[in-house]
């Protein structure tokens, strides 16, 4: 081989170590720093390594818990030991003394149903103290205690009360579904949008209304969904629901997302007619209280609508009409990994006139500025935070991107939303892989996934890892704390 | 100016010309012909307008009409799959053929290779009138694939091949490739 033929030769190698390194300097490694901008770490809680759906956070006092759903076991720990009481035990609820967020402190785990991944656990969280309840005939809510909603699995709905976070007593079960999905439950009204799979109908999803003033005497309200979803119908079956949120008897609105990453359905409901409409789940019942849909390309779905009303838009401030402008935030679920399906995003519709509501922007995180489609697991959006508080509401939204980790959008102008900060934890040991079948070879990879997102009112951000990677507690920085107005 | 022999073999000539094109074109579409209208089993275009799902693929064979596809990441319950009817209603695409389509009776487990689920008899209206239909749903861990079967499937015959179909190599190998990357 003559010196010009090895230098060639050499040249080619060099530059196809070059093209290789950018793709493999994104994998995440263990001892690597978290990616962040304009977000900061402050603390952190393993979760006893369990697969993490949703983080709420309640004020209980002089104390703030973290109260964090968990998806069931994986196949290598199907029922991971919970170190406080040395057993194994399937995933459940994970209860946190967040108040010191640069030391949170795990009080209490309550085992959920048994089953793997999508097939156990205890995924959803909502909490109300029984002090915002309102009285009811039966004797209504213990003043004195705080209630925990969740799911348990695919079987039930839970209410327990966590009035001593780390002794949690069980009050309630409503059982006997096929499914459970993302609640919603208004504090002031006792008022729940139970998802469930009640046997008899054509969906796993759909909605049970619940009275849940006294949460030891739940009263049925009704069933609710699609016309076409209810028992005894026939035809095409409409997309089932993944979760709705309620403005209460103010905003007298239920914002309901149909799909998760398929078939995609904002519906705008009107509370009053809902609550107050014949119960029978028939076609023109289950049609009167609707105000209108949205309904989305077949290939996104509407994971979380969640509702900014009356958002004073800067750009259109000296306009004679139309200054406030009433925002549903629509975010899609990715569920496929390494990118095998249509991106998962953001989307903004205007439903200020309610009949005809419109997309009027969208937000995805930058795949090229991680190669996140090449890091393993899903990259896309998932959820965003759900919490209302004024710290960062129609101001900040923060949404969880799973390996992009979490992106925060700068959302005053919902027109034109400008991510202004993310956060990647950092992996670890505990991080569980994500793999794929490349010629008919399982491969594999590991990589954060964020999966749920919660904000509390003192302006800490909380997201949790559905790869076992636990919770993280942020805060922001730079030009993202001032965008939200943070001293 | 040219003799009659020259005549004679350039007609020849251009009759051998015209003969072997005429056979070639015969041929080009009695190929074309039996691919489409032959015995056995013949791709034929997916006849459905895009939706959230990749376009699948379709066989005919004579009367009777399969669809395939497969849904990544659609599966409810990776563990136990389609185990009730009205899954198999709601996830096989019979509203594509028909949006008012009605179950005949209750479905039951099927089996397609090493995949399990269930599989659903329906009456679809279409331009030819009543037709009956299966929808099959079966999973690979939290993946789908559907198939429909549009036939007279109340014929033995009919229904044993169409199910045999669905397990052969035609299928099978294209299914394989379209699950990669899961």
């Amino acid at each position: 081989m003559t010196q010009h033929e090895l230098a060639i030769r050499g040249l080619a190698i060099l530059g196809l170590l070059a093209a290789a390194a950018p793709a493999a300097a994104q994998q995440q490694q263990i001892g690597a720093p978290p990616e962040a901008a304009n977000m900061r770490l402050v603390g952190t809680s393993d979760l006893q390594a369990r697969s993490a759906y949703q983080p709420t956070i309640h004020r209980q006092g002089d104390r703030w818990i973290a109260y964090v759903g968990h998806h069931g076991g994986t196949d290598a720990v199907p029922d991971p030991v919970n170190p406080m009481t040395g057993k194994a035990e399937h995933n459940g609820t994970s209860i946190v003394d967040v108040t010191d967020p640069a030391h949170p402190k795990y009080l209490h785990h309550i085992p959920g149903q048994a089953g793997k991944y999508e097939g156990g656990g205890a995924q959803m969280v909502r909490v109300c103290d029984g002090k915002s309840l309102p009285p009811t005939t039966s004797g209504g809510a213990d003043a004195n205690a705080v209630y925990m909603l969740r799911t348990f699995g695919s079987e039930a709905h839970e209410i327990w009360n966590t009035a001593d976070p780390a002794n949690p007593v069980l009050v309630t079960r409503l059982g006997g579904l096929k499914d459970t999905h993302k609640s919603w439950w208004e504090c002031d009204t006792g008022i729940a949008y139970l998802v469930s799979g009640a046997p008899d109908w054509r969906v796993r999803r759909m909605t049970q209304i619940y009275d849940l003033s006294d949460p030891a005497h739940p009263r049925k309200i009704r069933d609710f969904g699609l016309p076409g979803q209810e028992p005894g119908a026939t035809g095409t079956v409409p997309t089932e629901l993944h979760g709705p949120i309620s403005t209460g008897p103010a905003g007298n609105r239920v914002y309901f997302g149909y799909g998760t990453n398929k078939g995609g359905m904002l519906q705008i409901v009107d509370r009053e007619k809902l609550l107050k409409g014949p119960p029978a789940p028939t076609p023109d019942n289950l049609r009167a209280p609707e105000i209108a849909r949205l309904e989305m390309a077949g290939w996104n779905g509407a994971h979380t609508t969640f509702p900014m009303l009356q958002m004073p838009i800067a750009q259109f401030a000296h306009d004679k009409d139309g200054s406030k402008r009433d925002i549903v935030m629509i975010v899609d679920e990715a569920i496929l990994n390494e990118c095998s399906e249509a991106r998962q995003m953001v989307w903004f519709a205007d439903v200020s006139t309610e009949k005809r509501p419109m997309m009027v922007s969208s937000y995805t995180a930058d795949e090229t500025a991680g190669n996140f489609c090449q890091r393993g697991g899903r990259f896309g959006s998932h959820s965003s935070n759900e919490s209302m508080d004024p710290v960062f509401y129609k101001k900040m939204a923060f949404i969880a991107f799973f390996n992009a980790g979490v992106r925060a959008l700068d959302i005053r102008d919902p027109y034109h939303p400008k991510e202004v900060g993310h956060f990647i934890p950092a992996i670890t040991d505990k991080t569980d892989k994500r793999c794929v079948t490349v010629d008919g070879r399982e491969r594999c990879k590991v990589a954060i996934q964020t999966n749920n997102v919660e904000t509390d009112a003192r302006g800490y951000i909380y997201i949790v890892d559905r790869a076992n990677t636990g919770l993280h507690i942020l805060e922001l920085t730079g030009e993202a704390r001032q965008a939200a107005g943070l001293p | 100016m040219l003799t009659r022999r020259t005549l004679v073999q350039a007609l020849l000539v251009a009759a051998l010309v015209v003969g072997l094109a005429g056979f070639s074109t015969f041929a080009h579409w009695y190929k074309a012909w039996m691919d489409e209208w032959g015995p056995g089993w013949h791709a034929t275009a997916w006849p459905f307008l895009r939706d959230g799902f990749p376009p699948g693929r379709a066989w005919r064979n004579g009367d009777v009409t399969v669809y395939v596809r497969p849904k990544l990441g659609f599966c409810a319950n990776c563990d136990t799959g389609v185990v009730d009817d009205s899954e198999v209603d709601q996830v096989t695409d019979v509203d594509l053929l028909d949006d008012r389509f009605t179950p005949v009776g209750a479905g039951e487990r099927i089996r397609i290779t090493d995949l399990f689920g269930r599989v659903r008899l329906y009456n679809i209206a279409t331009r030819d009138g009543t037709r009956t239909a299966w929808g099959i749903a079966v999973n690979y861990k939290c993946d789908l694939v559907v198939a429909l079967v549009v036939g007279k499937l109340d014929d033995p015959a009919v229904a044993k091949e169409a199910h045999a179909f669905l397990e052969s190599n035609t299928v099978q190998v294209w299914l394989n490739k379209a699950l990669e990357g899961r």
